[in-house]
């Protein structure tokens, strides 16, 4: 984890460092399950994936951050 | 897609946001290097870009958006059970409501004695590039971003 965490949180937008995480085309196929994550809530109270999905029939999740 | 959030919610559709990491760090909101300093900024998402829906944060190697493929600003929609129904490798508004304006009607359908099974379907959508706003957005981040994205898409 502790080399994933800097490769992941890349430092510049240059391609050598942005491209390598960059892997949607392996990604879950639709009509598969998800796979399930632990996350954190604002206040930082961790939840899981898995359970936010049973909260609602269908759930719209995006990812993406501030920049 | 605050929104659609709303449109939809009566119809027991959820959305949620789940926060990444830096795809364009600055200097003024520079690449991530705790989870302390990844609360703020998902904090900074929701308080400066007016983000109302559930704010999620990743864990700090992103194990969550690598597994779903890492695109720094792609959507998902999934079933109660966890079945997945749509994966999109960017986030378009339009996209999002023709897909859960789609789902939404099966529950219906086989109410009506449809039988349905799922199958898989790949098309191309058209997403607004907001190029204005997405420049004024790189110079929040700070200089070296805009700069950065300038050399790496030098057509833009």
């Amino acid at each position: 984890m502790t080399d994933l965490v800097p490769r992941y949180n890349y430092d510049s937008f240059v391609p050598e460092k942005f491209e390598p995480c960059l892997n949607f085309d392996s990604s879950p196929k639709t009509g598969t399950m998800a796979p399930d994550f632990p996350l954190w809530q604002l206040n930082e109270a961790e939840t899981r994936l898995g359970e936010l999905l049973k909260q609602h029939a269908y759930t719209i999740v995006e990812f993406g951050s501030f920049t | 897609m605050n929104a659609l959030a709303e449109k939809f919610a009566e119809q027991d559709v959820g959305s949620i946001f789940i926060y990444t990491h830096e795809a364009h760090p600055g200097e003024n909101v520079p690449h991530l290097a705790s989870m302390e300093q990844k609360f703020r900024h998902a904090r900074l998402l929701r308080d400066e870009l007016g983000v109302t829906r559930p704010i999620l944060v990743d864990a700090l190697d992103g194990a969550c958006h690598l597994a779903y493929g890492s695109m720094p600003n792609m959507t998902w929609i999934f079933a109660r059970s966890g079945l997945i129904l749509y994966k999109s490798d960017w986030t378009d508004a339009h996209s999002v409501e023709n897909a859960i304006e789609y789902f939404s009607q099966v529950p219906a359908r086989r109410k009506a004695g449809e039988r349905l099974a799922g199958f898989r379907v790949e098309r191309l959508d058209y997403r607004n590039q907001e190029r204005d706003l997405f420049y004024k957005r790189l110079e929040r981040n700070g200089q070296k971003a805009l700069i950065e994205f300038k050399k790496a898409f030098p057509s833009g």
